[in-house]
């Protein structure tokens, strides 16, 4: 039986070690450690408040240590992708309640790129307005948008990291700025006033 | 090329991302089309903004130092345990492959490759990893009292609740008939990727159907753990994992019917 094999397996040290043992950490510092604000910065915009995204960042960083011989390709992407699904499994365990965010109004009533309103001109729009805006974007519209334009990953890239496909990166931010738009341009309509919750 | 066409493309365009056949067409378009051209403007603009206006938080200087240190110098704790992290998932094949190979895995040689193609490439014990990853979801509803995001008995309020918030849409079937009442869904997280949990009710007891979408066939499964039955099936492109304390005949039931409602 395959539940059988797969203990036996389990159990079963694969790689003796051949190299001194500051070898894997002195490379990981070199190779992924120089992506920690990315990685911060990540888990900031998930969480959405500092404490939070520190926890997130260190457990991101030790899981990614233990899985480095997993690592293909470029780091940044990968420290990423690890940020991401510990976020995940984060929120689950702390913050059930954040959940709900899916249930978020916004995302079942998003129009179709074709017949929304036009994307206003955004080089109003100070700081704090676009900033707020941004946070209170659904997940995982927030995630595309900031991977896109705060890290400037490729949609590739991002498809790996959120696994998803390709074309749906694409409509993920199409999304994502068009519900900035809407929410800039609501909050810009009521003349200096700021909306708040 | 239309409007409607045009405009979905902005996207990929200001990004980069469109390839150069399209890229041409496009531009064709935006030379004739002052509106499209303009909604293109803005765009970029936006993008722009988002670029130089929005915060990019930089980690505190302690907490690098911190998690540095926190990282073991040895080789110790990462080779304690087998890789799981793949940044690229094992293509189907390779887990084809090993099905595929284990019958004939009385041939030593045989089974020493599907050995090493199991340890190298292949999930390291991912369906036992699984079986502990449902059951403790399941435990972790049971006491916290949190069986579901979404509670509603009818299949057409659940299946969309999960649908617009998963990549892919589980079958979900109305069982009352046959004496299992659908009580709700919630989300999870298995096996590194979002699932859809279906739970229905049989008297006292609660039944999680965790459904998500797999590749290669995978054997079929029973188990038993900490009073806990688990089934485990693949049907039309779904892996099924039910998890209870119903008995085990009644789960297999459950599991009957489901596969039958889950043929394509």
């Amino acid at each position: 039986m395959l539940a059988a094999d797969s203990v036996l397996l389990y159990h079963t040290d694969p790689v003796p070690l051949h190299k001194p043992v500051s070898e894997p950490k002195r490379r990981f510092e070199q190779l992924v450690l120089p992506h920690f604000d990315a990685a911060y910065n990540l888990a900031r915009w998930l969480t959405r408040n500092d404490h939070d995204a520190q926890d997130v960042v260190q457990e991101s960083v030790l899981r990614a240590f233990r899985f480095f011989d997993g690592l293909r390709g470029e780091a940044r992407p990968w420290l990423l992708s690890i940020v991401r699904n510990t976020f995940l499994t984060w929120v689950q365990v702390n913050r059930p309640a954040d959940t709900v965010e899916f249930d978020d109004a916004l995302v079942e009533i998003i129009p179709t790129d074709e017949d929304g309103p036009e994307i206003q001109a955004a080089r109003n729009f100070d700081r704090k307005m676009l900033n707020e805006a941004i946070a209170a974007l659904p997940l995982q519209f927030r995630e595309a948008l900031i991977l896109r334009e705060l890290e400037d990953l490729s949609y590739k890239d991002i498809a790996r990291i959120v696994d998803v496909p390709i074309g749906t990166v694409m409509s993920r931010l199409a999304r994502a700025r068009r519900l900035l738009a809407e929410s800039l341009g609501a909050t810009s309509n009521i003349s200096g006033t700021q909306v708040h919750k | 090329m239309t409007r409607e066409e045009a405009n979905r493309l902005l996207h990929a365009y200001i990004d980069g991302e469109l390839d150069p056949a399209k890229t041409l067409e496009l531009e064709a378009h935006l030379a004739e089309n002052p509106s499209v051209r303009a909604a293109c403007e803005r765009l970029r603009e936006m993008s722009a903004a988002i670029r130089d206006k929005a915060d990019y938080h930089t980690a505190p200087a302690w907490l690098e130092a911190r998690v540095r240190a926190a990282i073991p110098a040895g080789r110790k704790d990462a080779s304690a345990r087998p890789t799981r992290w793949r940044w690229l998932k094992p293509a189907g094949s390779f887990a084809v492959a090993a099905g595929w190979m284990r019958p004939a895995a009385s041939f030593a040689a045989v089974a020493l490759v599907t050995w090493v193609v199991a340890l190298g490439v292949m999930r390291p014990g991912e369906d036992e990893r699984i079986t502990q990853e449902v059951l403790a979801s399941h435990v972790r509803a049971t006491l916290a009292n949190r069986y579901y995001d979404v509670a509603s008995s009818d299949q057409h309020t659940v299946k969309p609740w999960l649908s617009a918030r998963l990549a892919f849409s589980p079958p979900v079937a109305d069982l009352s008939a046959s004496g299992f009442e659908l009580a709700g869904g919630r989300l999870d997280y298995i096996g590194a990727q979002p699932v859809a949990v279906l739970v229905y009710k049989r008297r006292a007891h609660l039944i999680d159907v965790f459904v998500w979408p797999v590749e290669a066939q995978k054997s079929e499964q029973t188990s038993t753990r900490d009073g806990f039955n688990i089934e485990h099936f693949a049907k039309n492109g779904m892996d099924y994992w039910l998890v209870s304390d119903l008995s085990r005949s009644e789960l297999n039931d459950l599991a009957q019917l489901i596969a039958e409602y889950s043929a394509p």
